[in-house]
Order: structure tokens, then sequence, then C-alpha cells
């Protein structure tokens, strides 16, 4: 046992010492970078000016920019990544889907129940948030959606599964709402299309590949604050895809022991 | 004078530094650990420091997503695990 420790220790600082020393040497070059590579210069250069709108993005934020429009493409196949996952963990537990429980709980005390019926709401606040102003602060979809996903999975443990199984809030909702967002994702970009554009452009480039008499672009600004047109639209469906898809996950999960036994049954003969 | 200002420079850097050297210790403890629920802790605890490295590091972004889904999710799902196999390990 103490021999193991040793080892152990002596592991942790080889490990330790393998990434800082050459860190120290300078292997990474120096750190700060002095420079910015020439692909970063041009992403900065060209995704918010309005001087220049050959190849722009119409969003402040560099960083949804090129998630959702120089690289969009990327970005879709992630979120089919995301929602082939779900589907399969949800496949696993296909027998027992959207039954009631067969245990009834109370959930927790009274004053527990309503300090997390405020907290709910502000991190719902937090996530839409997040969602909303992808196209001008640091966060997106993605991050929104993971914010959000906090509240129901509280909820759950809160209020019990009885309160969900009463409400009128069913499995089939949440499956036909994610289903209706990633919808939203692939056909959203595909509207441009229809006029000089490439998919997943959401502002016309000077890069016409033939010439459309319809002109359709999303709008950049609505009033006067930038709207980043097509990332705004891509944020709000990717934040609803992923919290409803980490809803389904954590509704399974926290079904009672006697019912998430059954589609483990017979597991050793093959499905 | 010079060296003052070079280490206000560098204090970014050393600060960062301090961080990761900590998240080890948290790592070795939640490797030790016999009790699950603590071992779920101590990787909590290395999580947000990794996220306030990733916040020195400018990148807000994923700051945004590494704390709700390593301090949120994460635990949670582990904490409803220990639950059904059982806290101690061994």
């Amino acid at each position: 046992m103490k021999v193991r420790n040793i080892f152990f220790v002596l592991l942790m600082i080889f490990v330790v010492l393998v990434i800082s020393i050459p860190t120290l040497l300078g292997a990474f070059g120096t750190i700060p970078p002095e420079h910015l590579r020439s692909i970063a210069k041009q992403y900065l250069f060209l995704s918010y000016n309005p001087y220049n709108k050959s190849l722009w993005s119409a969003s402040p934020e560099v960083v949804a920019a090129i998630v959702w429009d120089y690289r969009g493409l990327d970005t879709l196949y992630e979120t089919m990544v995301f929602y082939t996952a779900i589907i399969g963990a949800l496949m696993l537990y296909s027998e027992i889907l959207g039954s009631k429980d067969v245990i009834g709980g109370k959930g927790l005390s009274f004053i527990v129940k309503r300090g997390t019926a405020i907290v709910l709401l502000a991190i719902l606040a937090v996530g839409i948030s997040t969602v909303l102003h992808g196209m001008i602060t640091p966060g997106g979809g993605f991050q929104g959606g993971a914010i959000m996903a906090v509240a129901p999975i509280v909820a759950l443990i809160v209020f019990s599964r009885t309160f969900l199984d009463k409400s009128k809030l069913t499995y089939a909702h949440f499956i036909s709402i994610r289903s209706l967002a990633l919808l939203g994702v692939i056909l959203a970009p595909l509207i441009p299309l229809i006029s000089n554009a490439f998919i997943f452009q959401n502002q016309a480039k000077s890069l016409p590949i033939f010439q459309s008499p319809i002109f359709f672009t999303y709008p950049s600004t609505i009033i006067d604050v930038p709207m980043g047109g097509l990332i705004a639209i891509l944020n709000i469906f990717e934040g609803i895809a992923v919290f409803s898809a980490f809803a389904l996950a954590f509704m399974i999960l926290l079904y009672s022991e006697e019912l998430s036994r059954k589609p483990l049954e017979g597991e050793d003969i093959g499905y | 004078m010079s060296t003052v200002i070079s280490f206000i420079e560098n204090l970014v850097f050393i600060i960062m530094g301090i961080i990761a050297t900590t998240s080890i210790i948290f790592v070795v403890l939640a490797v030790q650990s016999k009790d699950l629920l603590k071992t779920i802790i101590f990787s909590a605890v290395q999580s947000t420091l990794y996220a306030l490295l990733l916040f020195l590091l400018f990148a807000p972004d994923i700051v945004l997503v590494y704390v709700a889904v390593s301090v949120g999710l994460l635990p949670l799902l582990s904490i409803l695990l220990v639950k059904k196999v059982g806290r101690y390990e061994g």
C-alpha cells in the first residue's frame, strides 16, 4: 500500500514536470503570442466591418461569427453528434419512456420549494439572456441551453417526479419541441439559397454564384441593435434543442429504481 | 523598478500557475478518496479552478459551458449514480 502511494506521488510529480519544463523552455513559443496568426487577423478584420461588407457576418462577437457563419457546417455536425447521443440514450430506455413513475414522491419541504421556484426563474433568465445575446457578448445557443438545463433537473429533484407526471408537460412535448428546434437549425440556413448566397451565410457576400432575381438576407440590425442575422435565429433554436435534450436525459435518469430496472431485464440474453 | 513592472506583467501567469498546481492537488485527492461523494466534490472544485483558468486565458465562451456542465450537471449526474451504487468504494 505504501509503495503504491509513493509511486502515485512520483507519477504526479513526473506529469507536472513533463508539462511544465517544455513550457518554461519555450516549446509553445512566447506566451502570450506577440502577433496574431494571419487567419485570425482576417476574421477580426472582416467579421464586423461595416465599411467592407464583402465578407462580413454582421456579428460584433467574432467567436459567434466563426461558430455559426464562417464555420457553420462544423457546428451543424456538432449539433448532429449531440442529437445522436441523446437519441441513443433514449433508445436504451425505450420501454419505459413517457410512462408515469410507480412511486409517488412528495418532494422537499414547502420552504425549499418556494425558494427553488424563485431560483429557477433566475436560472432560466440567465440562460435566456445568454442565448439572446449570443451575437454581442460571449455565449450562445449551447452555452445558454446548458445553463437553462440546470433548471428542470433541480425542479425534478425538489418538486419530485409526481409534480411532472401531474402537469401537462409530457415526454412527447419535450421530444416535439426538440425535433422542431433541430428542424429549425437545419432549415434556417437553407433560406438564403433562394437568393445569391451560400448555405450557412447570414449576410449577402460579394461572391454571387448565380444571379437570382430574389434578394434576401437576414436582417443585420433590428432598430439599432446588431442582430447578426442568422446567428441570432440559430442561437435560439440551438438553445431550445440543448435545453430539451438535457431535460429529456435527466427525466430518464431520475426514474425510480423499480421502473428503470425494467429495460435492463433479460440483457444477458441480448436484445 | 523594471523587476517590479515585469512582476506585474507576469502576475496573471503566476496566478494561472498557482491555480493549475492547486487543481492537481484536488485531482490527487479525488483519485485517492474512498468516499465517492467526496470524490465528486473534489472534482467539482478542480472544475471550478479550471473555469477560472479558462477565464484568465480569455475564453469566456468556454467558461459559460464549462461552469454549467462540469460544476452543475456532471456532479448532479454523478451524485445520482452514487446514490444508486453506494457511497463507499471497496
